[in-house]
Parts: C-alpha cells; structure tokens; sequence
C-alpha cells in the first residue's frame, strides 16, 4: 500500500480544463478557370454523438470570397464573425469588398495573432481574384497558407485528398499519347467531383454526412453559368447585379 | 435676495455670511422654470405624471421623456434640466443593479432614495461642480408597499402621499391634498393625475405640452410601466373635460 | 482513506479513464499545491451538479424538462433544485453541470433584462438574443480557461416563431428540433428524435408531455445521477409555464425475475 501510495504522489494525476474539441466534418473548395466551388457537410458531432445535423460550416463572406471553416466548432464561429467584422470595417473604409488576395492575408495574420492559444480550425477560403481567376487558399491552424487549385480539410480529408489529387492534378496518371490533361476543369465535372467526394467520405466516416452545401463563386460574365442551369437544388445569393456571383446548392447526405 | 452680488454666490463650496448656499438656490430656481411632475401615492399603487413643454412643433411625439424606469418596480420623474434628470436616473439605475448585486432582491425605494440623496448631495460640496437642476420624485411598489419620494437640489428628501414639483406645483399640492388617496385605487388616481397636470398648465403663458403618465400598481403586476395608450387617451378626455366645468 | 468528498462514489474521471480501468490510487488527484500561487484559483470541475436537460419542438412551441436533483459526487444532495428558468417573456434556459455556476448565470441575465426593460425603447430580448449573448460569455470564459461548467439549452418562443439550441463551457452551439444534455444526449435523444423529426408541427401538447414522460422515466431507470422529481416547461404564444414538480412512475416487479447474482439462493 506505501508503494502504490508513492506511486501516485510521484505522478501526479494532471486534471486541467481542456478548452478544445473536435466537432468532425469536411470541407473541400475547386478552383476552375473562372469560378471557385467550396463545399462542407452540415453535420457537427462530438464524440460519437451527433450534435446536430444542419450547422453550416460554408460562410459567404463578399460576393467574391466564401469561407470554410471546420475542427473546433465554437472556434470556428468565433473566428468567422471576427472575419467579416473585419470586412465589413475594411468595406466602411474603402467603400468596397476586400479583396481575395487581401482576405487571405488577413486570415493568416488573424490566426497567427493567436499562435499560443490558437484557433482550433482549418480554414478554406475560395473565390474570384481581381483577375478574374478562380481562386482557393488553406490555411493550417497558425496560419501557414497557400493559394491552390484545391484542397479538402477535416474529418474526411484523408480520404477525399487523394481522390482530389489523382482527379483534378491527375497525379499517377499518364495522358494518352500526344494528348495532355487540362489544366482546369469545366463546372459541371468539378461539381460531380465534389458531390462524389461527399457520398463517398458520407459512406466511409462517421463523422460526415446528413447535408451538403456546395457555393459556386462566378467571375463577372463567367461563361461557366451554363453548368449550373439545371443543377437540381441552387439558389442565388448574389447580393450586387454587377460582378462576381454567388450560387449555393443543398443536398442531402446519408444520415446513418 | 439679499448679499446677492455679493460675491457668495459664485461656487457651492462657499457659504454666504447668513449661511447659505446660493448655488444651490439657483438650481432651485432652475426647477421652478420647469414643467410640472407630480406623483401619487394610494394604497395600491402609485402614479406619475409630467407636464412635457413642447418647445417646437418640429420634436418628434414623446421623444425626451421625463419619466423614466429604475428598475422593474421604480419609476422616477424630474422636473427641471432634462440632462441632468438624465444623469440622475443613470446613477439611479446603477444604484439599484449594485443594491440587486449585493443583496439579490428589489431595491427597496427608501434606499434607493437615500444613495440619490448622498450623490445629489455631494454636487453641493465642490466648487469645481454644480449642483442639480432638478427635483425628483421616485415612486415605487417594494415590499413593503407603494412609496413616493422627492430628492431635491440640496440632497434632502423627503417622504410623500402626494409629490408635486416644477411649476405648477402650488397649485397642484392644494389639488393633491383635496384627494382622498387612501380610497383612491391606481386606476382612479391615473384620471387625477391626468386632471391634476390639465389644470395647472398655464394655457395662456405657455406653448404646447405634452401630458407623460406611468403607474405602477397592481394592474401592472408591481411593474412600473407607461399608462396603457387607452387610457392615457380616455384620461386625457376627462381631463379636458374637467376643465370646462373648474370653478 | 480518500479525504476528498469530490472523490467518493466516483469509480473513474470520464476524461481520462473512461471505462475505470485505473486502480484506485490513480483517482483525480486533489492536491492544492501550487493552485494558490498565482493567487487565483479557476474552476477546474463541477462541484454540486446536475444531470441532463431534454428540450423538444411541438405544435405550439418548445417543450424542456429536467429533474429536480443537484447531486454532491454520487451523494444525492439537493432534491428540490429547479434546473429550468424564466429568462424574460420569451425564453427558459436549462442547465446541466455546475449549479453555483447556473445560479450565477441566472443573476447575470436577470441584470440584462433588467436594464433592457428599464431602458424602455420598445426592444426587449428573445430566445435568440438571449441565446447568442450566453454563447459569447461561455466561450469568452473558456478562452480565459475558467468556464462555467454547464451544459445549457435556450427554448423560446416569440413573434410566432419557436426557438431551441444549445450551449456549454467550451463555447460549442447548435440548434435542432430535439436536443439533449449530459445522459440525456445517449438515452433519451434516440427517442426524442425518433418521436418528433419530422412532426414539430403536428406533435400536441399532451403527446410531448407522454415523449417527455418516457424520456425522463428511461434516465431514471439507467442514469445513476437523476431522481424521479422532474419539472417540465413550455414556451408558446402564451408566454412562458413552468409546472410544479412532477412525479414519473416506475416499476421494478422486474428484479424479482432476475437471476444469476445478488441475494437468491437458486
């Protein structure tokens, strides 16, 4: 009994107040030529419960960025409100919409500022540069970012990253002879993609699953339009008539 | 007034040589510009009611009240500088959260009026501040029934049936004394507030007024509440009514 | 001997050992140490607590229910502790967890309604507002690393429209048609789900009061930290009511049936 007695002094049992959790869930953003997609599952869970089945993890932030945030749920909000109060600051200053380029920037010196109590979040920001690009930037907890074609982040993003990999860079395949892969896909294969992505991380992980809220990001005039005309589920949540456009298509996921 | 000029008068830090203060004086004079509040205390409830001078036809409808809530059971309304009515029901509101703070329950208004009385008072002390410009009439349902009170420029208040202060307050003391509170109910009281405030407006002397009522009572649930547009309207009538058939 | 009440009747610390596989000297370790040198001390563990909260949405708005226990450890404490309240005319909140720390906030709201009932501009808070001003001061807390330890849901009901979601001491919120807290979230949010998805505009008053009944009879049965005193609250168009406490019925004819260990003799 003195052993086992000694045994627990000498190793204190540590009993801190964890401030973190995980609240599962995947996102993933594609950026085309001219348009950006970016997409999350609505389901948040902590453990093997499922909190709820609809809170949004896609945020539109201007007409031409939308914001996907996934990890630390309580976090993510937090940091999605203190985003667009920003923005909306910047719009009071400057009399327009940040832009996207800009918004990166700011999210990376926004989660760096907390680099020793970090926001618990990935963050996928996707839209149109003043270019006319489609655009997608990640983003790791501490703010480490870069702009790429695509990118998934979450719960599932093990199991989508790859697929994404092997479809949009078409990495560890070989084009036909005399042929090359293209460097952007058209709208249409890119929603497919996305759509494939989330039935299959909705078959494969428990965290993911119940909805599916995909935003479009169009640049000005973009030809891309035809390749939403009859995608069952889209509405228009464009707020000005003479720019960028902003679509978003719900669908259902399995709820098991 | 006499020894006015004098030179007593210029901070309210310095007594005169007959022992008085003229600032405070003044603020009372400052009171007496305005128009008239008046608080009723019956058994079950109590009432205020202001006489609002409107200055301009181009202020918005019952914009700057005069008559303003404490706390659920309080209600408190002034009569002289509007901005410092302001600040003293500021004060009041963050007295009665510190009574509620400390003690978690209802700030009994006897308190209440004494704290008011304390920091009316310490205006009188300094000659780098100057004292209120106003009188205020506290009413309220605390646990040990409906009270009234009045805190006047100099700190002192006081205990009341019936409160009248600001212009017509002559006028509407006698008016006050003739009622019989102890029979009246809230609702009664409401229509002799109204008609009490009619009366003693000076139509000739002055421009436009509006008439602010609030009771607190056992219609309101011991909430202290604006009187219900209906009635407002209904005593209002009577009120006009009344003064066809004064004297 | 174990000297720390906190420690008695708890076999395991969920956090860290789940399914109590540490011997008994390995229990939390309630050593002060050098908890006073910073000269502050923050909450690191409920004390006094209670158990889970259910919420629905029905026909004609929201429906809570929880019992009336506040338990010290596994020593049932308090039996008379009403864990729903009033916030406002709108809106009841319901609490898990730390009691000291829900009768604070019950304070802390009281003075918000307060003063926006005094400022008298014609506005006054609904479930919503309520609910997001909570949200920010949970998380606010835990970013400070000293949480009110509580798991609380917001139900309401105002401008025809009802109102239910969900708080707790890290922050994290959501909303849906049933939700539940502590046990509840495993034994009776099944059920909950089961009874009313899909039917929050259907369900009357007296099948949610039968749901609730259920739900609360199954805790009782299974979770070791509920008693069978519970209250339910509704918040409809007509305001808000919270019943006196109510009684769940049960029976346990059944453990005369039971064989293989305990007292009997074959």
């Amino acid at each position: 009994m003195p052993d086992t007695l000694s045994l627990s002094q000498s190793q204190p049992q540590q009993h801190a107040f964890n401030p973190y959790t995980e609240n599962g869930g995947t996102i993933l953003a594609i950026a085309g030529a001219d348009f950006s997609v970016i997409a999350g599952d609505t389901r948040q869970s902590e453990g093997y419960n499922i909190q709820t089945r609809y809170a949004p993890k896609v945020f539109r932030l201007t007409d031409k960025a939308v914001l996907a945030v996934n990890g630390f749920a309580a976090d993510g909000n937090m940091f999605v409100k203190k985003v667009r109060q920003r923005l909306e600051w910047y719009r009071h200053a400057h009399a327009k919409d940040m832009p996207i380029r800009a918004i990166a920037r700011l999210i990376q010196t926004m989660l760096y500022s907390r680099r020793f109590f970090p926001y618990y979040v990935y963050n996928i920001l996707g839209g149109i540069e003043e270019d006319g690009t489609g655009a997608v930037y990640s983003f790791d907890p501490v703010g480490s970012y870069e702009r790429e074609a695509c990118r998934a982040a979450g719960a599932a993003q093990s199991l989508v990253q790859p697929f994404l990999d092997n479809q949009i860079y078409f990495k560890n395949q070989t084009p036909a002879p005399g042929t090359s892969f293209p460097r952007h896909l058209p709208l249409s294969t890119v929603l497919s993609l996305v759509i494939d992505s989330f039935t299959s991380a909705t078959e494969r992980h428990i965290e993911v699953g119940d909805g599916l809220e995909i935003y479009v990001v169009l640049a000005k005039n973009s030809p891309s339009i035809q390749g939403l005309r009859d995608v069952r589920g889209v509405s228009e949540l464009t707020s000005t008539d003479d720019g960028e456009r902003v679509f978003v298509v719900r669908r259902e996921l399995k709820k098991d | 007034m006499t020894s006015i000029g004098t030179g007593y008068d210029l901070s309210a830090s310095t007594y005169s040589p007959d022992g008085r203060i003229f600032q405070v004086e003044y603020a009372t004079k400052a009171v007496e510009n305005s128009g008239t509040a008046i608080g009723v205390k019956v058994n079950d409830g109590i009432v205020l009611a202001v006489e609002k001078l409107i200055h301009s036809k181009l202020l918005v409808p019952e914009a700057n009240r005069r008559i303003q809530t404490i706390d659920r059971h309080i209600g408190l309304a002034t009569a002289g500088l509007l901005a410092d009515g302001r600040n003293i029901t500021t004060r009041a509101r963050d007295e009665a959260v510190n009574y509620r703070e400390a003690y978690n329950a209802p700030t009994p208004l006897k308190i209440l009026a004494d704290r008011l009385g304390l920091y009316v008072q310490a205006y009188t002390l300094y000659s780098s501040v100057r004292p209120f410009g106003i009188s205020t009439i506290l009413g309220a349902v605390d646990k040990d029934g409906p009270s009234l009170y009045v805190v006047e420029p100099s700190g002192v208040f006081f205990g009341y049936n019936g409160a009248a202060v600001g212009k017509g307050r002559q006028l509407a003391k006698t008016e006050l004394e003739k009622l019989k509170l102890s029979e009246l109910t809230t609702r009664e009281a409401v229509y002799e507030a109204a008609r009490i405030i009619y009366l003693v407006h000076e139509d000739a002397k002055e421009k436009e007024f509006e008439l602010e009522l609030s009771w607190i009572g056992k219609e309101t649930d011991g909430v202290h509440l604006p009187v219900p547009k209906d009635l407002h309207r209904d005593a209002e009538a009577k009120a006009k009514a009344a003064l066809e058939t004064f004297e | 001997m174990d000297h720390f009440p906190t420690n008695w009747g708890r076999p395991r610390n969920d956090a860290y050992d789940a399914y109590g596989t540490f011997p008994l000297p390995h229990r939390p370790n309630n050593d002060t140490k050098d908890a006073f040198a910073s000269g502050v001390q923050r909450t690191q563990q409920p004390i006094v607590t209670g158990t889970s909260v259910l919420a629905l949405k029905y026909k004609d708005g929201i429906m809570m229910a929880a019992d009336n226990l506040a338990s010290y450890g596994s020593l049932a404490r308090f039996k008379d502790v009403q864990r729903l309240h009033p916030v406002g005319k709108y809106t009841v909140i319901g609490a898990g967890g730390d009691i000291s720390d829900f009768q604070y906030i019950q304070k802390f709201l009281e003075e918000l309604i307060i003063e926006e009932f005094t400022s008298q501009d014609g506005h006054d808070l609904g479930p919503a507002e309520i609910h997001e001003y909570l949200s920010q001061v949970m998380y606010a807390r835990r970013s400070k690393l000293n949480p009110l330890w509580n798991s609380l849901l917001v139900g309401g009901f105002k401008d025809g429209k009802s109102f239910l979601a969900y708080v707790d001491l890290l922050g994290t919120t959501y909303s849906a048609s049933t939700l539940a807290t502590g046990f509840g979230a495993y034994l009776a949010q099944p059920i909950l789900r089961k009874e009313v998805e899909g039917k929050e505009t259907e369900l009357t008053e007296d099948e949610a009061i039968r749901i609730m009944e259920t739900c609360i009879r199954v805790l009782y049965y299974r979770d070791a930290r509920s008693i069978d005193k519970y209250q339910l609250a509704t918040i409809t168009a007509d305001g808000v009511k919270i019943s006196d406490s109510r009684h769940i019925s049960t029976s346990w004819s059944f453990a005369e049936g039971i064989r293989g260990y305990g007292a009997q003799t074959q």
